[in-house]
């Protein structure tokens, strides 16, 4: 087998001969490619292989082109000197190509490292610049947005209603709003002085002990009620919720608390139960007291046609006697209870409140000068003429007056004022306040007074019907009796009557 | 800094004076003799085809052959590395000398005569001695690669999908 050489020189030279222009086309296009963007690692890569190929073309395609020139010029023993250098050369090209292909890779990953931070090092030189350019601006605009907020909170803590107030752990008080000062009676000033204690306004302390246990545990309390104490000695019953902030690197603890004075809500509820209470008594002294009227009316219409047949001064006469006054006394509580029921028949008319009140004064003023009480008279000229029942509503301040009276004893003021208050969508109510300046009502006994038969004095001196009574005759004129007392500074009753159209009246 | 040491000052100075008494030839430049040079080249051949092989890699594990430009650059490396293949048995076949004998009576008519025998062995070294076959498509694909970049680079597209 022959295997000629030529067709492996025709190859070797043409092939060399496009290895050299195909290398140096490839450093034209990976020249012009740096160019575009000359930070690029890629496109240096890409040059340097180029280059690499060149040599390596050169070296290898002259080599290939000169040994078959110089062959077929008979001169061999000078490819013989020019082939080490020309195969060295191509061992030098082959292992830059391999190089620079291995260290890219290594050098990509730094690339993309350094093309990041360039990146991140630009962004931040831009942002930089920006602050720069804008500081005085963002700060301005920062400072209007804290202001904003600032006062916005500040209107929050100033203009609430009910108290807010920012302790220490220990429940030393840091901050409090005016509502929370006026609740406790505090004087503006004391709180920044750093003397005083939310504990020490609350009524049971062990109250305080348990609201900071449950705020260190659950780091919040909701709804809890709570009895305070105001600086003056008033109790008010709040509804309070707290919430923890722990800074755990200052070590310290801070307390927010929000209160609501619910004393008038529960005075409300209170009288709501009270009046639920007196409802029923109503009814069931109502059907006593019709069951018991009947045969009392009988034990007394024959009680006095006893009397009429004896004779005065016998035992028998002097025994009627006693049964007609003891019937009588029991008829008369009969028709409180029916009065107080609500069962008895009124009868209303238009009349002036004043001349009204100024009857009862009339009669009660001699009883009270004996005493040394003042009497003193607040009288709205406001106040409307009112649809009621002349006899029933005397009755009602006889009692009331009578009862302030025997507050005082002796020695002191009994102040009646009235004063027209008009409310929207109505014609307006009239309240007529009834203060003494008495021993004043024990809280026990609050919720008690209106009960019938429920007294404080001693046996003989009262029925305990009066207020149930007044209650009662009240209530029928669609209006309410309210009272608020201080033991040892005196109490204050206020009927409230509602001003009524005759004709709305009598309906 | 860890500081390693061999032998004390006493065993430094042992150690020089037996030296100077019982001195021994010393060959400080070694001679580099004949197949030494075949085996450097070989050694380069592998290690551009090796190189090479990283590059087609590297452009796999980007995803970068999506792009038509460094998909020819690819194809520009595996021509690379078949060539290096085709020479490295071709150096090989021809570094036996027990093959073929070569004529050159003229450069037009110089023929290869193979050892009887060998004669299939022969045949593949005439094979591989066509070695631009490969070669030169290699750099046709890698000049196409640049062509094809250039022209993606003034869309401004090739240095997202390189980054």
């Amino acid at each position: 087998m022959i295997l000629p050489m030529l067709p492996i020189w025709i190859i070797d030279f043409a092939g060399s001969s496009l290895m050299i222009l195909f290398s140096f086309l490839c450093v034209h296009h990976a020249t012009k490619l740096r160019k575009r963007d000359e930070d690029n690692i890629i496109w240096t890569y890409l040059i340097w292989v180029s280059y690499a190929l060149v040599g390596f073309a050169i070296s290898r395609g002259v080599g290939h082109i000169a040994k078959i020139l110089l062959m077929m010029a008979g001169r061999r023993e000078t490819w013989d000197i020019l082939r080490p250098f020309s195969g060295g050369m191509n061992t030098l090209m082959f292992a830059l190509v391999g190089s620079t292909t291995l260290f890219f890779k290594r050098v990509w990953r730094v690339y993309q490292q350094m093309a990041q931070d360039k990146a991140a090092l630009e962004q931040a030189h831009e942002k930089l610049l920006y602050l720069n350019r804008n500081l005085e601006d963002l700060v301005a605009e920062r400072s209007r947005e804290l202001v904003r907020s600032e006062t916005k909170y500040r209107r929050i803590f100033e203009a609430s209603r009910d108290m807010i107030a920012i302790t220490a752990g220990t429940g030393k008080l840091l901050d409090m709003n005016p509502a929370g000062k006026r609740m406790l009676g505090i004087e503006d000033g004391a709180v920044d002085q750093g003397e005083l204690r939310l504990p020490d306004f609350f009524a049971r302390p062990e109250d305080w002990e348990g609201l900071r246990e449950q705020l260190q545990r659950h780091c919040y309390v909701n709804d809890a009620e709570i009895d305070l104490v105001t600086r003056d000695g008033k109790e008010l019953s709040v509804l309070l919720s707290a919430s923890a902030e722990c800074e755990i690197g200052e070590k310290t603890e801070t307390f927010h608390f929000v209160a609501k004075d619910i004393s008038q809500r529960k005075a409300m509820q209170q009288q709501l139960l009270q009046a639920d209470k007196l409802a029923s008594i109503g009814q069931l002294a109502a059907g006593i007291a019709h069951e018991i009227n009947n045969p009392l009316s009988i034990i007394l219409g024959y009680t006095q046609l006893l009397i009429r047949d004896e004779p005065e001064r016998s035992e028998k006469y002097a025994d009627l006697r006693t049964i007609e006054k003891h019937a009588r006394t029991c008829k008369i509580i009969v028709e409180d209870l029916l009065s107080f029921s609500r069962t008895t028949h009124t009868r209303k008319e238009t009349a002036s409140l004043h001349d009204t009140i100024d009857e009862v004064l009339n009669v009660v003023r001699h009883h009270l000068d004996l005493d040394r009480v003042n009497l003193v008279k607040e009288f709205d000229p406001d106040v409307p003429s009112l649809v009621l029942d002349r006899n029933k509503i005397k009755q009602v301040f006889m009692n009331l007056i009578m009862n302030a009276k025997q507050a005082i004893a002796k020695e002191g003021e009994i102040r009646i004022r009235t004063r027209y208050v008009p409310t929207e969508g109505t014609e307006g109510v009239v309240h007529v306040d009834v203060e003494d300046t008495g021993c004043g009502i024990q809280p026990k006994d609050l919720s008690r007074i209106f009960d019938p038969f429920f007294t404080t004095k001693s046996t003989g001196e009262g029925t305990g019907l009066g207020l149930s009574v007044s209650y009662g005759i009240v209530k029928n004129h669609g209006g309410d009796i309210l009272v608020q007392s201080e033991p040892g500074k005196g109490s204050t009753f206020t009927v409230v009557l509602p001003v009524t159209a005759e004709d709305e009246a009598f309906s | 800094m860890m500081r390693c040491r061999i032998f004390g000052v006493g065993g430094s100075a042992a150690f020089l004076l037996a030296g100077l008494l019982f001195p021994l030839p010393a060959f400080a430049v070694q001679v580099h003799a004949e197949p030494e040079g075949l085996y450097v080249h070989q050694m380069a051949h592998a290690f551009f085809a090796f190189s090479m092989g990283i590059l087609i890699y590297w452009l796999r594990e980007r995803r970068l052959t999506a792009h038509k430009g460094w998909r020819r650059l690819q194809y520009a490396a595996l021509f690379f590395i078949l060539w290096n293949v085709d020479t490295f048995i071709n150096h090989h076949l021809e570094a036996r000398g027990d093959l073929f004998e070569i004529a050159t009576p003229g450069v037009f008519t110089a023929w290869i005569s193979p050892n009887p025998g060998v004669e299939w062995v022969a045949l593949v070294f005439y094979v591989t001695k066509m070695d631009h076959l490969l070669c030169v498509p290699a750099i046709v694909f890698l000049f196409s690669s640049l062509h094809h970049l250039l022209r993606s680079a003034d869309g401004g597209r090739v240095e997202d999908e390189a980054s």
